[in-house]
């Protein structure tokens, strides 16, 4: 456990030493968060409420749902790279599993990223857009856990696609193509209850809708009371469904690099 | 030297081709990829309008105009220039560069020839048919010229978005990568998929005369669409493409200059 702390804890001083990056990030998500409240605003420029949501809980639900999408990606791509180059064959005889290591080094990477990107620009937002705070506090509870799940949720696909790259021989259009799925499924551009029935249906099936649909639904309070609670169930479902999805796959592919190794 | 030109490109461009169908899986995957995420920014658009008639006096076709000319243009950038992104960390930092310099053909025209990004044509693709699904619904009459104009201004689009990737590219050769600027600087483009008129002036000002992502596709459409007030201002597009291009090339030279006489 130690080690896998210490990973993080280094991972966190690498990432503060890249500055450029941070600032670009910063800039371009205060740009997003711009371009998103003129569109919303003239949305409704000529109406007050989309399917029972006013202006304010939209423009809530959106760029927290924005914020939290940042957060549903993982590692992914640093386990590709290290497929694709072959350095996995000497990770794997190093004292540590790679998975746990990979996990542990993201939880590092969301946390600073956390406090240097996020908070202070989510206080921005609250204090310049209509952002509010969530309806009760016990939403404000649940919405942390459900948060929590639904980062996990998100980390766990990320690697589980990145697997992939043991049979594919680029990633890059993967990764286009999942981040295109889960903005589309997961509820991270508009709430789901805006979508029409059928689509809505095929989402509940579906992992992606636990990444960023359910905890923001719980802090605007779209989702209340039992069925708040059903959602995190379902999101524990497949927090767990995907984790030992990624360890059976995982044990596939390194059989794989030792039949390749000799 | 206008053939000899033509003649490189087309041999630069057959090597790429070879390589793309050698690996056939990954250019399928490219091109489906790309589709789909700008579908989903599409979907988007369909969703929310599935709810309002209109968006602050523009119509669900007039937006998907102006998106389809922004993906269009933006897909002669991605196709053909998409090399403007590596120049720091795959050109300069490694020491790459110097071998261009070398070379008897401009060092520009080799940098971009260097490579051709499939994905690319997944994003022309959609962009054809938004454009052609938007454009019936439309109060112009479609003729010669207007097909003729329009060809234009997707053309103008594309060069801009080239323009503003080359000037912000072009620091690299003071600050070896200026990946994180480019990147930052392209984000601002998403502003032009929505009519400009929603925004603060202020932005609106920025986009037109400063870094003019709003002739990529918000004042080329308005140009097709009655009384959007902008049809004038549209038929600068073409100059402030040229105009964009000749800046970010004598930009470039100045870079050259500056990274040869460190270089060496």
């Amino acid at each position: 456990m130690r080690k896998y702390i210490e990973f993080a804890r280094v991972q966190m001083q690498v990432h503060a030493a890249y500055s450029a990056w941070f600032w670009a990030n910063t800039f371009s998500v205060l740009l997003r968060m711009l371009v998103i409240y003129f569109f919303w605003k003239a949305v409704y420029s000529s109406r007050t409420e989309i399917e029972g949501m006013p202006f304010d809980s939209m423009i809530t639900y959106i760029i927290i749902a924005m914020f939290l999408q940042m957060f549903v990606s993982g590692v992914g791509q640093e386990l590709a790279h290290t497929i694709k180059d072959g350095n996995v064959a000497i990770e794997l005889m190093r004292p540590y599993h790679l998975i746990t290591r990979l996990i542990a080094m993201d939880m590092g990477d969301k946390i600073i990223h956390f406090i240097r990107g996020a908070l202070p620009l989510g206080i921005l937002a609250f204090v310049f857009m209509d952002i509010a705070l969530p309806t009760t506090w016990q939403g404000g509870l649940l919405f942390l856990l459900s948060a929590l799940m639904g980062i996990w949720i998100g980390t766990f696909f990320d690697l589980l696609i990145a697997i992939l790259a043991f049979w594919t021989i680029n990633l890059w259009g993967l990764e286009v193509m999942k981040e295109a799925v889960i903005s589309f499924f997961s509820g991270a551009l508009v709430p789901l209850i805006l979508f029409p029935e059928w689509f809505q249906t095929v989402s509940l099936f579906l992992p992606f809708q636990a990444m960023v649909y359910v905890p923001v639904a719980i802090y605007t309070g779209i989702l209340t009371g039992t069925e708040a609670w059903l959602a995190l169930g379902s999101q524990i479902f497949w927090a767990v469904l995907l984790f030992v999805l990624l360890r059976i796959l995982w044990s596939i592919a390194i059989k794989k690099v030792t039949i390749f190794g000799g | 030297m206008l053939t000899r030109y033509m003649k490189l490109y087309y041999l630069f461009c057959k090597q790429n081709l070879k390589v793309m169908m050698e690996y056939r899986m990954d250019f399928l995957l490219g091109v489906l990829s790309v589709m789909l995420q700008q579908f989903a920014g599409i979907f988007f658009v369909k969703i929310v309008f599935d709810h309002i008639h209109q968006l602050n006096g523009w119509t669900f076709y007039e937006i998907l105009f102006i998106y389809g000319i922004a993906a269009t243009g933006r897909s002669i950038h991605h196709i053909f220039f998409d090399n403007l992104w590596t120049l720091g960390w795959q050109y300069i930092r490694p020491g790459k560069f110097d071998r261009l310099l070398i070379r008897p053909i401009n060092p520009l025209f080799h940098f971009i020839a260097d490579r051709l990004q499939q994905d690319g044509f997944g994003q022309l693709f959609i962009g054809i048919i938004v454009i052609s699904t938007a454009m019936p619904h439309l109060d112009v009459s479609w003729g010669v010229l207007e097909f003729f104009i329009l060809v234009i201004m997707i053309i103008a689009s594309g060069f801009i978005f080239v323009a503003i990737n080359l000037f912000f590219a072009t620091l690299s050769f003071w600050m070896v990568d200026s990946l994180p600027i480019v990147w930052t600087i392209f984000n601002l483009s998403d502003f032009a998929r929505y009519p400009l008129t929603i925004y603060h002036k202020g932005i609106r000002h920025l986009l037109t005369w400063i870094i003019p992502y709003g002739f990529t596709a918000f004042y080329p459409a308005a140009y097709f669409i009655e009384g959007s007030g902008f049809e004038k201002l549209a038929l600068l597009t073409p100059i402030v493409a040229i105009v964009t291009c000749v800046v970010a090339y004598w930009f470039w030279n100045r870079g050259l200059r500056a990274f040869t006489s460190t270089g060496s």
